[in-house]
């Protein structure tokens, strides 16, 4: 349907006029704390949020990264976040396998075990996990959250690979079988690449869920330069109580990265979304 | 199949590697990225050159920030062999974090704390080191005051390193009160006055930021004392005096309610922290608060001149007057890895050249009576002058009574605030809190 | 050949034994562990001693249980309504060739990239009593008497959190559902049309029932979700004024690590547990029936 076409009808034209709105009104909150970030806090309280700014420029952004610790916080992130996406996604491509491609007592009870892991509310895991993590000394240290974060998240994605496993025909594996392929080897050699779509839209999610983890790093992590940058924003928001536009700046900084992978990987991150729920 | 074995054998070979070289992984991570490498000596235990203390402090407010900062490069400049592993927490979560802190296998060797009650917990429960032989050694048992030396002592023991001190008071705009021809009230008559010209004149006459709603327990301690005299509000602390006693309830609803019914505090306080509450003041809109010292520290230096402070009016003339004056101090815990290391910092923190530091740069008020006074500011005099003429001096409610009741009153006030009607409802449920919580004890 | 199906046999266990040991010390345990705790008076220092019910006797009889509880009662109301009826509508007005479509859904849907950390953030700047966006929109437009002090008025201040987390949700269950739709075989569409069905009662007897399925899911997530609040409130309120906006997650980390009641923190996961427990059953009943068209 053109453009033109489309028009033609006012019930339609009205609905398009609301939906343009809603979506403006929708966008308030990133426009508002772009302004925000780029203007000085005194300018804002004297001059009023409608005022035009007196100057723009990157000071929040530097005083966020500088003196606010973004300059640490954001690596941090990025050091807990990728080796717990790596290792959940293998293991859980491991545990996958077994449950989408082999019979044996068991295999429903433990696929039950693991969905239900991912509808926990996992704040009620938090005192036995500080408990565990302090028992095998690694509490604040980037291991201890990794490994949660990687056992966490085992669940959610066994689910889903083991599901997209599923769908692979059994006829390509039997052959590899036939052929004297041991299992190990049909797993890596043969169901991986095939498994790799899924993969992609699951880790393209899983890095912003685990990225945009907040409760577990302030529970396991003590140290200041250790902490990624949810919780470093926290940090942040209770040392510039005052200024606004810093913590806005700062919230922002925290977002850039995944705003990137929203950028370049949105594809998969939409499929990983919908792969989880409706499969 | 002897393969197939193989395969898995070293899967398993290489996670185990894999996790066997966790730590080693973490030192290079840590190195990359973070200027104090020496962290890696909580995973690796290898011999380290340097030898580390961990400090972890609360003051994240700008000002005692940069202060706590120049006090750790003083350190370090004296024992260049020394290291400090300095993290600053924000203050709130730094209260919830300590537990944590103290019962981790590696705790933080040094940690910022309150003295009183809230010190006293962690003692009893083992968890803060003794340090009586720093006190001994630095001759703290004489240079410091009679009064401080009790409230590090536990059994004849020390405990605690009282740092610092500062005093709570109403502090108000000059400018403003010149401008209505207010004078500074003695009287709690004298205090609506001004209040209700204030009001009268656009100004919003006290201004507060309940958030976190330790500032709600300031007007608490200060109109319990006032109204019924500090003995019987100490008591009342260590869950010796019922809750819902009618003296109690006088408190709210024949003066904590008279202000806030007649709109005396500033509107939406609960939205604001202490510190977004101080803009109004530095803005012009708003004339008083009740505060501690530390409110200078996040008031504009060019705009101090027009800053000054009273003592809380009187209401009862007859009732000895008690005052809020808490001190801050650090504690060595337990489990201290580095015990030598934290002692030798201690020590520096309760030295008279640390302290005169703190004094100078944040007019925090010195336990070490070595300081020297004579360079006081004239802000700083008023102050100890303040509090000479206490009859008693009270830390403050949430240091004074113990973490959960605290917890409970301060929401209870919160409540009272902005439903004054169901007060007998609130003091009820204090009341049930406090039998509950002094039971055990 | 014996040997091979022995081996064959056991390969799965092989499989499995990493992730299954992994995920039971630290998912498992905990979960058994936290059910142990909830029967000890536990302080974070002391060991833990047993105590029976008395957390859940306190428990029951704690006014600040029900307010969280209700609150958790409104968050899950408004997400299964709120949500789920404006990404249908966004969906099925989405799903179309209008132009612009590409903007709109990335616009819906760019809030989900946003932790809720930075979300309360932003949303906290926003309801700022004197200078935020919201208030001073409504000063200038001459409504003055609206502009309320949104996160300090207890009435006020559960919505305006549920408010933010409404905004990040919207997208999400429109991109579900965009999804469902993809299933959805156009020449039924067509054929109700030939029919003689309005685009009303298209959408309400031939696609609304295709997406049951895709409903149930999202009426599920939503359901947990808002069980397992936490985030939002935790940045921008932690409960107050005066629990107020306090939810259970928030009311258990409250009691756990700042009142240091270890033992009744673990009472309350417990209970939250137990609520979840229902709807988690409810969904793995929906992913068993799905197994077992396969």
């Amino acid at each position: 349907m053109s453009a033109r076409q489309f028009f033609r009808s006012p019930w339609r034209t009205a609905g398009y006029i609301l939906l343009v709105i809603v979506t403006l009104l929708w966008l308030v909150p990133f426009g508002q704390a772009l302004l925000t970030s780029f203007r000085s806090y005194d300018d804002i309280m004297i001059r009023g949020f409608f005022s035009l700014p007196k100057t723009l420029s990157l000071n929040s952004y530097r005083e966020a990264w500088e003196r606010g610790g973004m300059r640490y916080y954001l690596p941090n992130s990025f050091i807990i976040t990728i080796p717990s996406l790596i290792l959940t996604l293998f293991f859980s491509s491991l545990s996958a396998y077994a449950l989408a491609r082999f019979r044996f007592p068991g295999n429903r009870a433990i696929f039950f075990l693991y969905v239900g892991g991912t509808m926990l509310p996992f704040q009620v895991l938090m005192l036995p996990v500080f408990r565990l993590t302090n028992a095998l000394g690694l509490y604040d240290t980037y291991w201890g959250l990794i490994a949660f974060h990687t056992a966490f998240q085992l669940g959610f994605c066994t689910f889903l690979l083991r599901n997209y496993m599923r769908t692979v025909p059994g006829e390509i594996l039997e052959a590899a079988r036939m052929d004297g392929c041991n299992e190990f080897r049909i797993w890596w050699q043969i169901m991986m690449p095939l498994t790799l779509p899924a993969l992609a839209a699951l880790a393209t999610l899983e890095f912003t869920w685990i990225f945009n983890d907040y409760l577990w790093a302030i529970i396991l992590l003590r140290s200041d330069h250790l902490k990624p940058v949810t919780a470093g924003l926290a940090t942040l928001q209770g040392q510039y109580v005052t200024d606004w536009t810093v913590i806005v700046a700062g919230a922002l900084i925290a977002t850039i990265p995944t705003v990137i992978v929203f950028i370049f990987l949105q594809r998969y991150f939409i499929e990983g979304l919908t792969l989880g729920a409706t499969k | 199949m002897k393969r197939y074995l193989l395969t898995l054998l070293s899967l398993v070979a290489i996670l185990t590697v894999v996790v066997a070289c966790a730590p080693q992984t973490v030192t290079v991570t840590v190195e990359r990225t973070v200027p104090v490498r020496e962290t890696v000596q909580v995973t690796v235990e290898k011999p380290v050159a340097k030898r580390i203390v961990i400090y972890n402090s609360y003051m994240s407010d700008p000002a005692p920030r940069e202060a706590d900062a120049a006090l750790v490069k003083m350190f370090e400049e004296e024992h260049p062999d020394i290291d400090v592993i300095h993290s600053t927490i924000a203050h709130e979560d730094f209260k919830q974090a300590i537990r944590a802190y103290l019962t981790a296998s590696t705790p933080p060797d040094v940690m910022t704390w309150f003295a009183g009650n809230r010190a006293r917990f962690f003692i009893d429960k083992g968890l803060i080191m003794d340090i009586s032989d720093v006190w001994e050694k630095e001759g703290w048992n004489e240079s410091y005051p009679k009064g401080f030396r009790a409230l590090s002592t536990v059994n004849d023991k020390q405990y605690f390193l009282p740092a610092s001190w500062y005093w709570w008071a109403v502090y108000y705009r000059k400018d403003i009160f010149d401008q209505y021809g207010l004078k500074p009230p003695q009287t709690w008559d004298e205090f609506l006055q001004v209040c209700e010209t204030l009001k009268k004149n656009g100004i919003t006459p006290i201004t507060i930021g309940t958030k976190y709603p330790w500032t709600a327990a300031g007007w608490f301690d200060y109109l319990n004392m006032r109204v019924n005299g500090p003995e019987f509000h100490i008591n009342l602390m260590l869950g010796k005096e019922r809750y819902d006693d009618p003296r109690v309830k006088k408190v709210f609803t024949d003066y904590w309610g008279v202000l806030i019914q007649k709109g005396y505090f500033l509107e939406n306080a609960a939205a604001y922290s202490w510190s977004e509450a101080l803009q109004f003041m530095i803005e012009g809109k708003a004339a008083m608060y009740l505060m501690g010292d530390f409110i200078r520290d996040s008031y504009p230096d060019e705009l101090e001149g027009n800053l000054d402070f009273f003592r809380f009016p009187i209401i009862d003339p007859n009732v000895p007057i008690g005052e809020d004056a808490p001190t801050d101090g650090f504690f060595i815990a337990a489990n201290s890895q580095h015990p030598e290391e934290a002692k030798l910092f201690l020590a520096f923190l309760g030295s008279v050249k640390a302290q005169q530091y703190f004094a100078d740069t944040l007019g925090r008020l010195p336990t070490n009576m070595g300081v020297d006074t004579s360079k006081f500011t004239p802000v700083q005099l008023k102050g100890l002058e303040l509090i000479k003429g206490a009859d008693y001096v009270a830390q403050f409610y949430d240091r004074d009574t113990t973490p959960e009741m605290a917890e409970k009153g301060m929401a209870g006030f919160m409540e009272f605030w902005d439903n004054p009607g169901a007060i007998d409802d609130i003091l009820a449920r204090l009341e049930a809190a406090r039998q509950e919580i002094f039971a055990g004890q | 050949m014996a040997r091979r199906t022995v081996l064959y046999r056991l390969s799965p266990y092989l499989f499995l034994i990493v992730p299954l040991i992994i995920y039971c010390i630290w998912v498992v345990g905990p979960m058994l562990y936290t059910i142990y705790l909830s029967f000890t008076n536990w302080d974070g220092v002391s060991s833990p001693a047993v105590i029976g019910w008395r957390n859940y006797q306190k428990l029951f009889r704690d006014p600040v249980f029900y307010i969280s509880l209700t609150n958790n009662l409104k968050w899950m109301l408004c997400f299964i309504t709120i949500p789920v009826v404006g990404g249908l509508a966004l969906a099925l007005a989405l799903n179309r060739n209008i132009p612009g479509a590409k903007f709109f859904k990335t616009s819906f849907y760019s809030p989900m990239v946003l932790s809720l950390v930075v979300c309360g953030l932003i949303w906290s700047w926003m309801y700022h009593p004197a200078k935020g966006l919201i208030n001073e929109s409504l000063r200038l437009i001459g409504l003055d008497a609206l502009a309320k002090g949104w996160l300090s008025d207890r009435r006020l201040v559960m919505w305006a959190i549920i408010a933010v987390g409404v905004w990040r949700q919207v997208g999400y269950v429109m991109v579900l559902y965009l999804a469902g739709l993809q299933g959805v075989d156009p020449t039924l569409v067509d054929a109700s049309r030939v029919d003689g069905c309005s685009n009303w009662q298209t959408i309400w007897h031939v696609i609304l029932p295709l997406l049951s399925p895709v409903t149930v899911v999202v009426v599920v997530i939503s359901i947990i979700d808002s069980l397992r609040a936490f985030d939002l409130v935790s940045v921008m309120t932690r409960g107050g004024p005066y629990y107020s906006s306090s939810v259970l997650a928030n009311f258990m980390y409250i009691e756990a690590f700042n009142n240091y009641k270890m033992g009744y923190g673990a009472a309350i996961s417990v209970i939250l547990f137990i609520l979840s427990a229902v709807f988690i059953f409810l969904y793995l009943w929906r992913v068993m029936q799905t197994e077992m068209e396969y």
